[in-house]
């Protein structure tokens, strides 16, 4: 666990050492505010769901630019010779990584909370659903961070590794929209359960199903696994 | 050769990537107490071998033990007691150097108490007093390479392996890093790859050849001198007609050719005789030409270890073409 720690303290350092990180937060954060405003404002609806939903958007977009850097840039700057030297297993390297990366995503989903002070000002909202919303929105950032760090370990360079981390999420994201094109009802299940949004919109409802905590989980597992089975592999 | 007790024990040890053979079939050990010197021409496999030894790669075949721990199986084990720098420092430059210190000092398990005063330990031996608060991105070439010998020799591990540690300094630097990597090697294995001929025979106990991904030689510096000796040379400066002095010299048993400067200002001749490495052969050419002409000076120059690289190098080189 030392080790994990240690890589994760460099991870934080070196975040806010570039300016990678501020942009992502500034961004975000303003991005979030725009949606708020226009959501909340101009429907009159003191919810967060339409705004949760946008963030949900946003983030598939800003996720690759976090986990771009995560091993990519490690290659690049020569880095790597010493990491994977030094007594570290593969797998304490990528969980280091990854908690440093989910700090950036916990920075942010903090950030928006800002939001919510207009909210309960000016309405009644229910705070179980906002938390449901919440809680998959961090999920659903856990698990685009594990599959950005994927190919973030699979490629040495660092752009590649944010355009396909982005072409991933997306189609994870829109690939419910082929359920209507199926007529067996066993991929139409199918192809529902594999689409992030479908699962996220449960929690954004107010609805924390076990499936869909358990997917996101799994999610997240298998591509940290794989990230690190990688490094083992590449030795 | 191999000893139980050898720090770094590399056992017919090959590695490919695809089907390019980078390494093939090395072996050979370094014990404790020794330095190590690896040559060889760029691109003969030194750096592939540093990285199968500090773990980075692993071989195709063969087996590489450090500190008895096997590389393929215990690597995590090993590395605790290893010292890695690699040919290209390896900085993260939006760190200070105290904060990438410390990160390292913590992953090699350097206890909290005891970590200011291990950061204290290589920042002097390394000199860097002056800028353990500085961003490494702002540091100078001489600063980096030093920077990353302080963190190969973070947490005195048992061995260390230092891929060119002394490119990219000036002299005075040169020479400090040598002072630190002799002192080291005192009680540690040190495996260290240089293209400096003169920097092997300074400070290593045993040099190994290494080209085209073979070992080809290791021996101590003046052991691979010795192996040399029938190319030995001996030069002359005589005042006489350089074609009478040339067959003069050629009549004599045991020289193979003789090769002549012009004569300088004062008429003198610079001539180079090779020679087999026979006893009193200098003696017998000091008469005959001391016989007949003014001899200034005559001086037997035994192979530096330049031309045992070349020869070796180079014979290698006559195989490869013929094969």
């Amino acid at each position: 666990m030392r080790g994990a720690l240690a890589v994760y303290q460099k991870e934080m350092a070196t975040y806010f050492r570039s300016p990678i990180a501020y942009y992502v937060v500034a961004v975000f954060l303003l991005g979030t505010g725009y949606f708020f405003l226009y959501n909340v404002f101009l429907t009159g609806e003191t919810t967060m769901a339409g705004t949760l939903q946008n963030m949900g958007l946003l983030l598939l977009t800003l996720a690759p630019v976090i986990s771009m850097r995560l091993f990519s840039a490690e290659y690049g700057a020569g880095t790597a010779e010493l990491l994977l030297t030094l007594p570290l297993t593969p797998w304490q390297i990528v969980l280091g990584k990854y908690l440093g990366a989910v700090t950036i995503l916990l920075l942010i989903s903090a950030g928006t909370v800002v939001d919510l002070v207009p909210l309960y000002l000016f309405g009644t909202p229910e705070t179980t659903t906002i938390l449901a919303g919440y809680i998959g929105f961090v999920l659903l950032g856990m698990a685009c961070l594990a599959v950005g760090e994927l190919f973030s370990v699979l490629t040495h360079n660092q752009i590649v590794a944010a355009l396909i981390t982005a072409a991933v999420l997306l189609a994870f994201w829109f690939v419910g929209h082929l359920q209507d094109f199926q007529r067996s009802d066993a991929l139409r299940g199918l192809i529902g359960y594999l689409s992030f949004a479908r699962h996220f919109t449960d929690f954004i409802q107010g609805l924390v199903r076990t499936e869909a905590v358990a997917f996101y989980l799994v999610v997240s597992a298998v591509a940290l696994t794989l990230s690190a089975s990688y490094l083992q592999w590449r030795r | 050769m191999s000893s139980p007790a050898a720090a770094i024990v590399l056992d017919a040890v090959s590695k490919r990537y695809g089907s390019r053979t980078i390494i093939r079939d090395v072996s050979f050990t370094v014990d404790h107490g020794e330095i190590v010197g690896f040559l060889g021409p760029n691109g003969a496999g030194k750096t592939t071998t540093m990285r199968l030894i500090a773990g980075f790669t692993a071989a195709t075949s063969g087996r590489v033990m450090v500190a008895g721990y096997d590389m393929a199986t215990d690597n995590v084990e090993a590395a605790r007691r290893i010292g890695y720098l690699p040919e290209r420092p390896p900085l993260y430059d939006a760190l200070d150097v105290s904060a990438y210190l410390r990160f390292v000092a913590k992953v090699k398990g350097v206890r909290r108490a005891a970590l200011a005063a291990e950061l204290e330990r290589v920042t002097i031996a390394c000199h860097l007093e002056a800028v353990t608060r500085q961003e490494i991105y702002k540091l100078s070439k001489g600063y980096r390479q030093r920077l990353g010998l302080a963190q190969a020799l973070l947490g005195s591990p048992g061995v260390l392996l230092l891929d060119e540690p002394t490119a990219g300094l000036d002299p005075a630097q040169i020479q400090e890093t040598r002072e630190v990597i002799r002192g080291f090697g005192r009680d540690h294995a040190v495996l260290l790859s240089t293209h400096i001929l003169a920097e092997a025979t300074l400070i290593c106990q045993r040099v190994a050849i290494i080209h085209h991904g073979r070992l080809i030689a290791i021996d101590s510096p003046s052991g691979l001198q010795r192996a040399l000796a029938q190319t030995n040379s001996v030069s002359l400066q005589v005042t006489a007609p350089p074609d009478d002095l040339r067959a003069e010299l050629l009549s004599l048993k045991g020289v193979r050719a003789v090769s002549m400067l012009p004569p300088d200002r004062d008429g003198r001749l610079t001539v180079e005789c090779q020679v087999e490495a026979e006893h009193g052969i200098e003696a017998e050419l000091a008469r005959a030409v001391a016989a007949r002409w003014d001899l200034h000076r005559l001086e037997r120059q035994a192979p530096t270890l330049e031309n045992v690289f070349l020869h070796y190098v180079a014979d290698r080189r006559d195989e490869s073409g013929s094969a």
